[in-house]
């Protein structure tokens, strides 16, 4: 071998290799670089599985504890119509079986699958049920049928039903919130879906360390209710049976606690069962939240306790002050009141005035103070705003619209004698509660609450409603009120009908003209009772509003009501009986 | 073999200047300690094998790693499963623990409501309140029925609605827990109530239940 030929071989061998390289460099320029992103995408697809991580609802709570609204999952059934018309099991006997689980008829389920086919040859996707539950998915998957499809979809179950139903409101199909403090505490609630990508094998198994995850999800908070669910199912229980009874349109019942403005219960019929919205939608679309926020009304007598306990605050009557009440009185600007039935001229006290529930004596006392001044206390009272509570579509109420340069509604003679017995003007179920809280209250107006507050994952509450009061009538004129009150419950014509053995209650009945929408009145009546007890130490107060009962058209439709809740609470909290009697004053002179 | 390149033999001697001419013609004897230093098969050996073994530990390693990516896979099945049960159980345990199911059910089996509370006040043994039994029907149900709906509670039977089959296993238990209560009880209450008026500590006397 010459030096020559081996120098040509070293070369060719170059070469050779120099052309090898270039091939794999422009093949992998080419892959690398010029088709990267196709290939890359084209491999993601085949491997990568992006997931979103489901972000939880968070679960409504009452205060003692029970689960009001709950966070589930339901199961969506897809099926692919070609795969199936082509399967062994055919359309025909997967329907036999599917049929009681899906609640729709065999033959339908048939049809929708083979009119996906004629319709398209290529029909990959047709939903034979939305959100089916746990049971009937597991039964389904059971049938194994290989062309049907599931995946799983957020949903609220509300375990007790309609109990709280008005408060708690609902969502719509795709989980969003629509009504109650599902919609007002949305951002308590409410979770955060989170995503994540991961590559699999193809035998379906995750590739271990492959999970990037690319969103955190966050499940949401609790909120927690003041409502005390036995005992809210209790008065929604009793409220709708004697509504029934009576024949009313709509009823609301508020159960506070005096020394802390927690509603306990706020019961409204009819009530929406959040489980079955549709039934109410049909029904009563007004019920689908809770008129006890969303209903003001006029009040009628009940409200002559907030006149009285203004006139008393300021010092311009106390509860034996004489007032002559005739049946009609009527004033020298034009207005003209009278009672509801024909009497002679009556001699009675301030008590008597209540008592008897006399709009003749109530609009004499009422002039003794001026219409600012007792607009300033209705103002302190809470009326013509909404309370703290702010629920969904929660009234102000209405005091008035003639507005003054000072702010202060400008009633003619006949509104601002109406206004001293709750004509004329409206307020919710929960401000009427919130007017006896505060007299029950020494004076003190305790902000209203429905929400305990939002509890995150450690416990902690955050949201927690303000528990600061304001003192709108001194504590001596609230006591002077109670008394007068009491006096009401064990002299007035319903005595027999609202007694509980053992304890002192004080209350007021009221039966109020409701408007005919056409500037009169009407011949339907809201009838009303709101009370206190124990009257010595008053823990809770109880206000019952029934609206047009047919069957029985006064407040003593309303006084069981009163009566069986206010037993029911007393019982439930361990309240200590009185140990005294209500204090007996003079109704007459 | 300095001795064969002084020896020159003289039928090659063309060859022999010019194969020995650009060698160097001694050589460095490596002595024992450098002759002990030398590489060893064994060194090889221990370098391969050792190797082999790291290949084939990453090998039992990626296939436990893929062992543990379908345990992990049929564990998170099974939890998903798990979690199934949970949440029908809890629907269920709901459902059932809702206050409509109870109270039907409690009526159901003859439980009423008294609407006239009485008291017993510890101090003094003083009754609050006129007792009167209830009546049958009084119930917070009574006659109207549940008017608090509950879409949950369709199908779902009553506890006296069950086949008796289901029933017949907590009979025995039923029967035998009056009797204990109704011996344990009454006897003891009687005795201290006829002895002296009620002495309270502030707490209400409790049966003693088995």
């Amino acid at each position: 071998m010459t030096r020559r030929t081996a120098r040509g071989r070293l070369a060719l061998a170059a070469v050779l290799v120099l052309a090898l390289v270039s091939v794999f460099v422009v093949r992998l320029i080419d892959i690398q670089v010029v088709r990267a992103e196709t290939l890359n995408s084209q491999a993601v697809d085949k491997r990568s599985i992006p997931e979103e991580i489901l972000g939880m609802r968070g679960d409504i709570f009452d205060s003692t504890g029970v689960v009001l609204a709950d966070s589930v999952l339901r199961y969506d059934i897809t099926a692919s119509p070609k795969t199936a018309v082509e399967s062994a099991i055919t359309p025909e006997i997967a329907a036999e079986k599917l049929s009681p689980y899906l609640g729709v008829p065999a033959a339908d389920i048939v049809k929708s699958i083979r009119d996906a086919v004629a319709a398209d040859p290529e029909s990959d996707y047709l939903y034979l049920g939305k959100k089916v539950d746990v049971d009937a998915f597991e039964k389904i998957r059971a049938l194994e049928i290989p062309w049907l499809y599931y995946s799983s979809q957020p949903a609220r179950t509300y375990p007790n039903g309609a109990v709280a139903g008005n408060l708690i409101g609902f969502v719509g199909s795709a989980n969003e919130p629509q009504a109650g403090v599902e919609l007002s505490e949305d951002s308590c609630l409410a979770g955060v879906d989170g995503s994540e990508v991961y590559e699999r094998s193809e035998d379906g198994v995750r590739i271990p360390g492959s999970t990037v995850t690319t969103k955190q999800a966050q499940n949401g908070n609790d909120l927690v209710l003041t409502i005390e669910s036995d005992l809210q199912w209790y008065v929604q229980q009793t409220l709708a049976k004697y509504a029934q009874e009576y024949g009313a349109k709509w009823g609301v019942v508020v159960v506070q606690e005096v020394k802390t403005g927690r509603l306990v219960a706020v019961a409204d019929y009819p009530t929406v069962d959040p489980n079955d919205v549709d039934a109410t939608v049909n029904t009563d679309i007004s019920a689908l939240g809770s008129r006890a926020f969303t209903a003001p009304f006029e009040p009628g007598s009940t409200f002559k306790t907030l006149t009285t306990a203004s006139l008393l605050d300021a010092g311009l009557i106390d509860t034996g002050t004489h007032v002559t009440a005739p049946y009609r009185f009527t004033t020298a600007d034009g207005a003209d009141v009278n009672d509801s039935e024909s009497h002679g001229t009556w001699n009675l006290t301030t008590t008597g005035v209540l008592k008897e529930s006399s709009n003749t004596g109530m609009s004499q006392l009422g002039l003794l103070m001026t219409a600012d001044q007792r607009y300033d206390y209705m103002k302190k009272f809470g009326l013509g705003e909404r309370t703290e509570v702010d629920f969904g579509a929660e009234e102000t109420g209405y005091l008035g619209d003639d507005w003054d340069e000072d702010g202060v509604p400008d009633w003619d003679p006949q509104t601002n004698l109406a206004s001293m017995f709750g004509q004329g003007i409206t307020v919710t179920a929960v401000q009427m509660a919130s007017i006896y809280q505060t007299i029950a209250n020494g004076g003190v107006r305790m902000p209203v609450s429905l929400v305990a507050g939002c509890r995150l994952p450690d416990g902690t509450m955050t949201d927690v409603p303000s528990s600061e009061g304001t003192q709108v009538i001194s504590p001596s004129a609230a006591r002077s009120t109670v008394d007068m009150l009491e006096n009401v419950a064990t002299k007035g014509w319903l005595a027999s009908k609202v007694s509980i053995p053992g304890y002192r209650v004080a209350m007021k009945t009221g039966t109020a003209q409701q408007p005919d929408g056409n500037g009169g009145y009407s011949k339907s009546y809201l009838v009303s009772m709101a009370g206190m007890a124990p009257a010595d130490d008053p823990q809770y107060v109880v206000s019952v509003n029934l609206s047009g009962p047919v069957n029985m058209n006064t407040s003593a439709a309303t006084a069981p009501i009163f009566r069986d809740v206010m037993t029911q609470v007393l019982k439930d909290h361990r309240v200590v009986p009185s140990g005294s009697l209500s204090p007996d004053l003079p109704t007459n002179f | 073999m300095s001795n064969l390149a002084t020896a020159t033999l003289p039928i090659q001697p063309l060859r022999i200047p010019r194969r020995t001419a650009p060698e160097p013609s001694i050589e460095v004897v490596a002595n024992r300690s450098q002759r002990r230093a030398r590489p060893k098969v064994a060194y090889a050996i221990v370098v391969v094998a050792s190797l082999g073994g790291l290949m084939l530990s990453q090998l039992a390693l990626s296939i436990a790693l893929s062992d543990g990516a379908y345990t992990i896979d049929r564990l998170e099945v099974t939890q998903k499963e798990q979690a199934r049960a949970v949440q029908l159980l809890g629907e269920d345990l709901g459902r059932l623990s809702s206050p409509q199911n109870l109270a039907v059910n409690a009526e159901a089996l003859g439980m009423v409501q008294n609407a006239n509370p009485v008291w017993l006040r510890m101090s003094d043994g003083a009754v609050i309140g006129s007792p009167t039994a209830a009546a049958g029907g009084a119930g917070v149900l009574g006659t109207a029925g549940s008017k608090v709906a509950n879409q949950l509670l369709a199908g779902v039977p009553l506890v006296t609605q069950l086949p008796p089959a289901e029933t017949a296993e907590t009979a025995p238990t039923a029967s035998v827990a009056p009797e204990a209560s109704t011996g344990a009880t009454p006897g003891a209450a009687t005795g201290e109530t006829t002895d002296a008026p009620l002495a309270s500590d502030g707490r209400v006397p409790a049966p003693t239940t088995r």
